[in-house]
């Protein structure tokens, strides 16, 4: 069939380096072609090029061809570039909680993207009809509570589908998704797989960008390889990326093993039950009792939207609106801002989205630098010397740390705010899907940093995560949530060979991606799941 | 959203309530009162407290407050110690002045203040935003009656284009619409800039944020861009600043009503604090404080509308 997108020669050029070169790839409609590289390779650069788009500093040169229309020209971006953008080709960004304005209704701008591209979509209903066909097919309910909600009122994981929804209520001829997997529990990676063979199915040109090799091998027919802004290799997935029989991350020294609930417990929270907002209505935990042991990792699983992170913001003492009882070695911690300087220290929180956290005018090592200063009371010179050692050992490089948050990226700043939390020595880590932008390499740089760490200064672990290899790798105990409750815990071998919950079952039945895609539609318990308003 | 509007509106009933209580005890606490004044230097001290008994000031403060809530709650804010007539005519009189000159500032402040800021903060660093940046700031900092003066000397006195003063305008000044522009062009002058600055810091960082990049790239054509995702957003501060403006302007302007000889409620208000004309300067200062109260009420509320994300703060 006639390809929707054809590149050639696609070349950027930032100063004097090349970010991409020579970059030729078609993608044809009714399948999904893959782009899969490294973090760094030159994916998102490609992506963008195909809306005519490039970072300021960036030069276009090559040809772009999307449906007929140039966009990129041997002298750049072409005019007739943003014609293309939602009417032809619709991107869909690595962090969604970004793409989504804050101060409008879900349903109310997709109504308007419907009325700028669909035809017959200047009327109300018919708009209001797309909408709620792409709330659907996303995999969101489409009743009146959902479209009128903001998008601060949905889980990581439904806010990814509100901007799949954007994408889809478009119309476009082709999809460009952006690691649309990062930060997904197994189940919704596995619905989004299917989403993936529906859409190519129903005719549209998926372009798939992603590290997950899993998820590409499930979805896509043809994938193209880059590193280093080239291409190295393009074929049929089955012939690039052939399914590796042993588990992709090597295991690091297997760490200290304590005894299962042994060790003095560093965090405790009893009876644990949050809420949304004032009044205690929007109940998001109920009764949670998590305990980390001293030099312990204790991981949280669940899927989205079942109060993961609201749980990891009460015990970092940022959600306030929680009752129950949170200990550091028996002290009990008050909300954020009652906490000593010290209690400050002991905790330390790593989150997902880390973007905003960095100021944009000073640079990023001065920023992780600065916790050991405030916190720990080193002189700037000696705090700047042990970031650099800790920098250096998640896999930074002294460039990247002269540079400003804007010009790094997503994977590169998750490592930075890891650093920074490090920098504290704190007592306890809480890692909130750390590793999500973060590619193999990357991932084994922090799992041995987070493994050094439990065995060189007992620091207590707990991982929040949706990627059950490295829960394995890291943790001893397990806490399984589902709908703001504990369905599951306890010894981490134990819960995962015998799970007692159906939660944990579907869990585990869905985190082989290729075996499960094959058997296709998600359960409709899952639907139920993700359906559930989540405040 | 309705459940945070009642509970802020509960709250600006409470506030009003303890408003009364601290304006009456201000005013109770000013020195001398309407009996001091009413009578020249040559009035012996007897004379003095009779006329207190007559008007009832001899009384103690909490039977005086009783009575003067009670005239509040009735609509009955009193009679004026000094004219005689009731307080509601003196704050209609200039009330009015003042609301109108107000009203007109800020029908022409919003936009106004919202093109400059939108044009400024999408054009950041450009030749346009400096010129303008330079232009407002430079007007902000030049103090209202040196502004005013060289205006009237200018308008008034060289070209004769414009009235200088509302004297002689008596209650007709609604009906001659060139009083309003030089005192316009005043207050204008100072609170556009404020405003603007806001919205161009609220554009500015509107502008690079993720979710505006993300519709410019599902194809939202540049206008609609801007009026519907961006400004939304970059106007949150903005509307707390006009709060701020709105209650300043109906507060009256003392400088700009004494330059040009405005009967607003600045002059009335000094009049009266002048006469010890307690009753009228306590309703006053209580509608000024309320018109204040309801307008920060107004902000607030379209605040949360604009950044609903405030609701999981705390």
């Amino acid at each position: 069939m006639e390809p929707v997108i054809e590149v050639r020669g696609l070349t950027a050029r930032a100063g004097t380096a090349v970010l991409l070169d020579r970059v030729g790839l078609t993608v044809a409609p009714g399948e999904v072609t893959a782009l899969v590289g490294p973090s760094g390779s030159g994916k998102t650069t490609a992506a963008l090029a195909l809306l005519g788009e490039s970072a300021t500093g960036v030069r276009l040169s090559g040809e772009v061809e999307v449906a007929g229309t140039t966009v990129v020209s041997a002298d750049g971006p072409a005019r007739l570039a943003p014609s293309v953008r939602g009417r032809v080709v619709a991107y869909m960004p690595q962090h969604p909680a970004h793409a989504l304005n804050p101060a409008r209704r879900t349903g109310s701008v997709l109504a308007e993207l419907a009325r700028l591209h669909r035809p017959g979509g200047g009327r109300r209903p018919a708009a209001a009809g797309y909408a709620a066909e792409a709330l659907r097919t996303a995999g969101l309910p489409d009743d009146l509570a959902t479209r009128r909600r903001f998008p601060h009122q949905f889980s990581g994981g439904q806010r990814q589908r509100v901007a799949l929804a954007q994408v889809l209520v478009c119309g476009p001829r082709a999809v460009v998704l952006d690691e649309p997997s990062t930060g997904l529990d197994t189940v919704a990676r596995l619905r989004l797989a299917g989403e993936l063979t529906r859409l190519a199915a129903d005719g549209i040109a998926v372009l798939l960008l992603s590290h997950d090799h899993d998820l590409v091998r499930a979805v896509a027919t043809r994938t193209v390889l880059m590193d280093r802004g080239r291409v190295t290799a393009e074929g049929r997935t089955a012939d690039l990326l052939p399914a590796r029989p042993a588990a992709p991350v090597p295991a690091p020294a297997p760490g200290p093993a304590p005894s299962p609930g042994g060790g003095r417990a560093a965090l405790h929270a009893r009876d644990l039950s949050a809420w949304l907002r004032p009044g205690r209505r929007g109940e998001v935990l109920r009764d949670v009792t998590v305990r980390v042991p001293e030099a312990g990792c204790t991981a949280v699983v669940g899927p989205s939207g079942s109060g993961k992170t609201v749980l990891a913001r009460c015990l970092a003492g940022l959600h306030e609106r929680h009752d129950g009882q949170v200990s550091l070695f028996g002290e009990p911690l008050p909300v954020l801002r009652h906490r000593t300087p010290r209690q400050i220290r002991g905790v330390q929180y790593v989150w997902q989205e880390v973007r905003n956290s960095f100021d944009e005018r000073r640079t990023v090592l001065e920023q992780v630098a600065r916790t050991a200063v405030r916190l720990r009371g080193l002189s700037p010179r000696e705090a700047e010397r042990r970031a650099m050692r800790v920098w250096e050992r998640l896999g930074l490089s002294s460039e990247h740390a002269a540079r400003h948050a804007g010009s790094l990226s997503g994977g590169e700043l998750q490592r930075a705010a890891l650093a920074r939390a490090l920098l504290a020595e704190p007592a306890v880590l809480i890692c909130d899907e750390i590793t999500t932008a973060l590619d193999e390499v990357s991932t084994r740089a922090v799992t041995e940093e987070i493994t050094r760490l439990r065995e060189g200064s007992g620091t207590a672990v707990l991982w929040i995560g949706h990627d059950l290899r490295l829960v394995e790798l890291l943790a001893d105990d397990l806490v399984v949530l589902d709908a703001g409750t504990v369905v599951d815990h306890g010894d981490r071998r134990a819960v995962l060979s015998s799970p007692r919950s159906e939660t944990t079952r579907l869990l585990l039945r869905s985190r082989h991606l290729g075996a499960a895609a094959a058997g296709g539609t998600p359960t409709p318990y899952d639907l139920r799941r993700e359906g559930q308003p989540h405040s | 959203m309705l459940r945070y509007a009642l509970r802020r509106g509960g709250w600006t009933v409470v506030q009003l309530a303890v408003l009364s209580v601290v304006v009456f005890l201000l005013t109770d606490l000013l020195p001398g009162d309407a009996a001091t004044v009413d009578f020249n230097e040559q009035a012996g001290l007897d004379q003095v407290a009779q006329l207190r008994e007559q008007m009832g000031l001899d009384r103690p403060a909490a039977e005086r407050f009783a009575d003067w809530a009670h005239g509040l709650l009735t609509g009955d804010l009193g009679t004026s110690l000094v004219g005689g007539g009731p307080v509601s005519g003196v704050l209609a009189r200039s009330v009015t002045a003042t609301a109108a000159l107000a009203a007109v500032t800020l029908l022409l402040l919003v936009p106004l203040a919202v093109v400059i800021g939108l044009v400024t903060g999408l054009r950041a660093g450009s030749r346009t935003d400096r010129v303008v940046s330079a232009v407002t700031l430079t007007l902000t900092s030049v103090p209202d009656f040196v502004l005013a003066l060289l205006l009237v000397a200018l308008f008034s006195l060289r070209l004769g284009w414009l009235p200088s003063t509302w004297v002689g305008a008596d209650d007709l000044w609604w009906q001659r619409p060139e009083l309003f522009v030089l005192p316009v062009a005043v207050l204008l002058a100072r609170t556009v800039c404020v405003l603007s600055r806001q919205i161009r810091a609220g554009t500015l960082t509107s502008l690079n944020a993720g979710y505006t990049v993300q519709a410019r790239r599902l194809g939202v054509p540049p206008v609609r861009l801007v009026l519907r995702h961006l400004l939304p957003n970059a106007a949150v501060p903005g509307v707390q600043e006009l709060a701020r403006t709105g209650d300043h302007l109906l507060g009256g302007v003392l400088v700009v009503e004494a330059v040009f000889a405005v009967p607003g409620t600045a002059t009335a208000l000094v009049e009266a604090v002048q006469n010890r004309d307690v009753p009228t300067v306590q309703a006053l200062t209580l509608t000024l404080a309320a018109v204040a109260c309801l307008l920060n009420l107004a902000a607030d509320l379209v605040s949360r509308r604009l950044a609903p994300r405030t609701e999981v703060l705390r």
